[in-house]
């Protein structure tokens, strides 16, 4: 079975965000990129469903500027056997970036496409579930376990999904989408023989052009503001004094 | 926990501004350095350093080491660590690809191993030991021997140690005691003692290496009588897998002030019937191989000293952007970060000139290492061989104080919270205090320099690099908005100039007094070398924000730190100066007996 | 043209969220007018139904009742509303697993975008959302014809409901003969525990590295047990290995906002912060007087929490 998994390139998870002057967005200029988090998540589950021998290849795809080959990378080193870049400098938001994988699950054909279930950027959540509808396969959401059994010719896939309160466990007919939660696992860190090798490993580009999908969205980014600051309050000097502010002032109890 | 997160940025800059990494990546050899694949090996190593050494730093300082019956137990975290290092294929980067490494440039290898030291100095003393151990055998071993032992010190299967010092021999290694004498079956049995050896027992791996410095029969007295051994801990089967026990044993560790996770033990050789081991190289010759290994063992602790004040920086940084006290000195003002107080901002400025000064020259020098060893061009190749020769003293002796003064200012910066060990700026401030004592302390780097490197070659090579230093001032100069840095550079230089003159003018009779200012005069030199460093990278970052290039703010930051620097900094260099004539004359006169 | 709001409901029970989506909408409903649906979509979910009609500001209840809908898989449920929503300007749904699992889909088979998450209504068609984890906060203009968008149940205060005997909205059934035969339900495990849910829970007490343990997790758990509270923790108690990670608060774990917000030994690093600055009080409890997290919290209290934690659940 085929896996593809998509990627995405964000500002790394250390850095602390900025928000322009203008408010027009939020600083990006030279801040330190990384792939999304539960990006990582994905594409460790792809190469450890290789490494059970469910996949026979692991498709790495991003959608992004030319830097976004970086992540592209990182996943071939961390053991994607080939990568596809749909490239394009424009913003690309959820629904276009569905509809580019969609076109690329329409030529990959694969068995299982694995994604994360949000970038931390955006925070949108959104993608997986519009790639599923949009090529009507089902989906397994916010997964926390991932088993094909039976191996590489099964038809169906058991995926256990973190949901409020606590877990699901559904069957989904293959082909399938997978969107990942924190607890599938534990990202591995590439070796450097691998990263050295991922060099050498096939990487193909396309644009939305090529692909015959527009990126214009009906979204509109209006302003942005970073939020409201938070400011210190009073020290209690006894439990007495706190549960009493807490009744009596701030009135939570 | 004090957090680490690698330096890429000025890691990068430096990589592709300063250290040349274009050349180096064009040389015979080293065409695997490309600037993509670099940054990636960077980038994946950072995220190794933060993610799994860094976090078991402070534990392995709290647990320290312990030693049961013959057994030294290192701190929990290690074996997974160690592992996963090794299994990650990071030991072998630098190593040749022959043996199972990847056979990267010194250039690359040295912001790596950087960020390796900063996050965990302990721990990684362990797979530096290989590392070194690797380049001696390369140097020494038979054809017979290297497939043997490489490919296990290369992949870590094996760990490694070297074995020098003894309770009589420290500094001095000519009054080295270790006997090894020949065996009917072609070995040799060695009998005696060594002390300080990091590593010396442990349970990591399933054999350890001991490479040792010891005395033949027929050896002549000092430093000329000395050979090399290779004494495994576990005597080798006929297949090559470890076999019996060797007789070798710990007899004790050391309790130290910093370094805790790093067992250092005192080795015993032959209490029974002698601890089996082969040579190494040609009888006699074993200081020799070490000679060859010095500039590089010398420039990797030089590099401790860089990733520790890095470390320093970082925790210091972050605790004044977080921590709130005291009121504006002029306006009153409360309830700011201490980084708002301007002598705050003074140590975290000057700690940062300070780390740039010292990456730029430690990755430059990096790169000559490189072009030394594989420039097709002789004299190119000469050239840079001379300047490791005479910097590799300063490289290892002037960072490593800067790196302990760095780690000195950042439990200034904590203030009381400093002084406590749980905020952990203690620890690096301890494990930090024994980089200017091994691998020669800062005296005797500064002895070699004085000695060996200037008065023995008549200043040839120095007078050389001034003039090189020099020709960068000329051209920051031509700058207009880099005048002032270039005169500042000038200004040291001739005070450098003034001092080499006024060395090398001195008769025999006095070369007594100059030794009493050897390590000022070594200060001088790295607070030079330091302003040469920070005077290039101010041009390159003129240059490319100039050409619109790049973050306009950060290579703003870098032209302010090297004013900053040429402000506070190069000053020393006159008191340094002053100190290499005067107070060494002072010194000469001054009878013992007075103390 | 009206709102439709698709309920959320466990064991039976319509939950809390929904009445902070129908607040959301009343929002919307201020710039546009037109009526606010509920869909209640499930198996056997007539009191349910019921339960959504006395929603105030709700007009009507559209029931949706089929084994098919019984688990709420997103396969179903997003064919539904896609079936219904050419009736409606906007469709809203709490921003719970179900939520987001089932309203992308939506969005997707109707060609527009969904605006995820929004904590902030200015105009029927331009809201607030926090991106970047709460780090800056959005505001996004909609030029859909249609409106798909997840609300963050906290950021809204709950309408109120009218009792069993007076008035209620309409409920009426929906046919739309849906089958799934991409998805299906295997089992569910839902934690057992007297405790609220971390992200649903209106007090919720969080310990950090300073618990020096996970056996001293019990002292927390003494005082939640008072209050009713869940229990959290900062990703340093979580890395020291004292608490599994579903516990934890911040960044890469759970984002809560709940009425009060009591830190036990967490020294407030910015990642923690980022999961519980939107919590309406916060209380510090942290030996160390230099600790960030003061600088957050209404009430600090300085004291050794192995004292404050026991003399607490007394005084509760």
């Amino acid at each position: 079975m085929k896996v593809l998994v998509a990627v995405k390139r964000v500002i790394d998870y250390n850095v602390k965000i900025r928000v322009k002057p203008d408010h027009s967005d939020v600083d990006l200029t030279n801040v330190k990129m990384a792939m999304n988090p539960f990006c990582e998540i994905a594409v460790e589950e792809a190469v450890r469903l290789k490494e059970k021998g469910v996949a026979t290849e692991v498709v790495a795809v991003t959608v992004g500027p030319k830097a976004a080959q970086e992540q592209l990378r990182t996943a071939l080193a961390l053991g994607a056997d080939r990568a596809i870049h749909v490239q394009t400098d424009e913003a690309v938001e959820s629904l276009a970036a569905a509809k580019l994988l969609a076109k690329v699950v329409e030529e990959e054909q694969p068995g299982l496409t694995i994604l994360g279930k949000q970038a931390i950027d955006s925070d949108n959540n959104q993608v997986g579930q519009m790639l599923a509808a949009l090529t009507g396969r089902p989906q397994g959401t916010f997964a926390s376990a991932v088993e094909v059994d039976g191996g590489a010719d099964d038809k169906s896939l058991k995926v256990t999904r973190e949901i409020d309160g606590g877990l699901q466990t559904v069957a989904l007919q293959l082909p399938a989408i997978v969107t990942t939660d924190l607890r599938l696992n534990e990202p591995r860190y590439a070796k450097l023989p691998d990263i050295m090798k991922a060099k050498k490993k096939p990487l193909d580009t396309k644009t939305p052009d090529e692909l015959g999908v527009s990126v214009a969205s009906g979204l509109k980014r209006i302003r942005v503001e970073p939020p409201a600051e938070r400011q210190g309050g009073v020290k209690v000097g006894s439990v007495d004094e706190l549960v009493d502010k807490l009744k009596n002032e701030a009135k939570v109890l | 926990m004090i957090d680490y997160h690698a330096p890429l940025r000025d890691m990068q800059f430096i990589l592709d501004e300063l250290a040349g990494l274009p050349d180096v990546a064009a040389l015979p050899a080293c065409e695997e350095a490309s600037p993509d694949l670099v940054a990636a090996i960077l980038e994946e190593a950072g995220k190794f350093a933060t993610g799994v050494l860094a976090p078991t730093n402070r534990q392995g300082d709290l647990e320290g080491c312990r030693l049961e019956g013959e057994r030294v137990i290192v701190p929990e975290g290690w074996q997974a660590a160690y592992d996963q290092f090794c299994e990650s294929g990071w030991l072998g980067l630098s190593l040749p690809e022959e043996f199972g490494g990847q056979g990267l440039p010194k250039l690359v290898s040295t912001p790596v191993w950087e960020m390796w030291f900063s996050s965990n100095m302990a721990f990684t003393m362990l797979p530096q030991l290989n590392v070194g151990q690797a380049e001696a055998l390369l140097i020494a071993a038979s054809e017979d021997q290297k497939p043997t032992w490489l490919e296990k010190i290369v992949s870590g299967e094996w760990a490694a140690t070297m074995n020098l010092t003894e309770p009589q021999a420290g500094s001095d290694l000519a009054a080295t005691r270790m006997r090894a004498e020949p065996d009917p079956g072609g070995d040799y049995r060695l009998f005696g003692q060594k002390i300080y050896i990091s590593y010396g027992e442990h349970e990591l791996t399933p054999n350890i290496v001991h490479l040792v410095l010891a005395r033949l029969p027929d050896a002549p007295e000092g430093v000329k009588g000395l050979s090399l051994f290779l004494v495994p801990k576990y005597r080798l089967e006929a297949d090559g897998t470890p076999g019996e026990k060797n007789d070798v044993r710990c007899i004790s560790i050391e309790h130290k002030m910093g370094i805790h996770g790093s067992p250092t033990c005192t080795l015993s050789f032959g209490d029974n019937d002698g601890a089996v081991g082969q040579l190494v190289g040609e009888p006699h010759q074993g200081l020799k191989t070490m000679f060859i290994m010095m500039n590089e063992a010398r420039f990797g602790v030089g590099v401790q000293g860089l990733a520790l004040g890095e470390r320093a920086y970082q925790a210091a940084l972050e605790h004044a952007r977080e921590r709130v006290q005291g009121r504006n000195v002029v306006s009153g003002e409360t309830g700011l970060p201490i980084l708002h107080h301007p002598d705050v901002k003074r140590m975290l400025v000057g700690m940062r000139a300070r780390l740039l000064a010292m990456r730029t020259f430690l990755y430059t020098a990096a790169g000559w290492f490189d072009l030394a060893r594989h420039h097709p061009d002789a004299e190119v190749a000469d050239r840079h061989r001379r300047y490791v020769d005479l910097l590799m003293p300063v490289a290892k002796g002037w960072c490593t104080e800067i790196g302990n003064d760095l780690c000195d200012e950042a439990i200034q910066v904590f203030g009381g919270m400093g002084f406590v060990e749980e905020t952990g700026v203690a620890q690096l401030f301890r494990d930090a205090r024994i980089i200017t004592i091994y691998e020669g302390t800062t005296g005797i780097q500064a002895n070699d320099l004085l000695g060996r490197k200037i008065l023995r070659e008549n200043g040839e090579t120095l007078r050389e690099l001034i003039d090189d230093i020099r020709a960068c001032a000329r051209s920051v100069g031509k700058d207009d908005r880099l005048t002032e840095l270039a005169t500042s550079l000038d200004e040291m230089l001739d005070t450098l100039a003034a001092t080499a003159d006024w060395l090398l003018a001195q008769g025999k009779e006095r070369t007594a007094a100059l030794y009493g200012g050897a390590v000022p005069l070594l200060h001088l030199l790295g607070t030079v070398c330091g302003g040469w460093q920070l005077a290039r990278a101010a041009q390159a970052a003129q240059r490319q924000l100039d050409a619109d290039e790049g973050d306009a703010d950060y290579l703003a930051g870098i032209i302010d730190l090297a004013r900053f620097y040429m402000a506070s900094v190069a000053p020393e260099a006159a008191s340094h100066a002053r100190a290499v004539r005067d107070g060494g004359n002072v010194l000469a006169q001054f009878p013992e007996t007075r103390l | 043209m009206s709102i439709l709001i698709l309920a959320e409901h466990h064991d039976g029970q319509l939950t809390e969220a929904t009445a902070h989506v129908v607040a959301a909408a009343r929002k919307v409903k201020e710039s546009i007018g037109g009526d606010i649906d509920v869909l209640v979509a499930g198996e056997n979910v007539g009191a349910i139904a019921e339960a959504a009609a006395r929603l105030d500001g709700v007009a009507r209840v559209r029931v949706a009742d089929a084994a098919v809908y019984a688990h709420q898989l997103a396969e179903p449920l997003g064919d539904l509303l896609v079936a219904l929503a050419d009736d409606y300007s906007h469709v809203l749904a709490a921003a719970s697993t179900t939520g987001k699992n089932v309203l992308p889909r939506l969005a997707a088979l109707k060609d527009v975008s969904q605006i995820s998450e929004i904590i902030g209504v200015e105009s029927a068609d331009t809201f607030q959302r926090p991106i970047y984890a709460g780090n800056a906060i959005a505001t996004v203009q909609s030029e859909d014809a249609l409106k798909v968008i997840t609300v963050r149940p906290t950021a809204f205060d709950a309408v109120g409901g009218s009792s069993q005997d007076q008035g209620s909205a309409a409920v009426e059934a929906v046919e739309a003969g849906i089958d799934n035969a991409l998805s299906s339900f295997i089992d569910e495990r839902l934690e057992q525990s007297d405790r609220p849910e971390l992200g649903a829970a209106k007090i919720v007490i969080s310990g950090g590295r300073g618990m020096g343990s996970g056996e001293n997790f019990k002292l927390l758990e003494a005082v939640a047990d008072k209050l009713g509270a869940a229990i959290g923790a900062s990703r340093a108690a979580v890395d020291a290995g004292f608490v599994p990670n579903d516990m934890q608060v911040g960044q890469t774990g759970k984002i809560v906002a709940p009425e009060l917000y009591i830190a036990v030994g967490i020294s407030g690093a910015i990642q923690h912060l980022a999961g519980m600055k939107d919590s309406k009080v916060i209380v510090a409890i942290n030996k160390d007087d230099e600790a960030p997290i003061f600088q957050v919290a209404d009430y600090g209290f300085v004291s050794d929490l192995f004292e404050a934690l026991p003399e607490l659940e007394q005084k509760l």
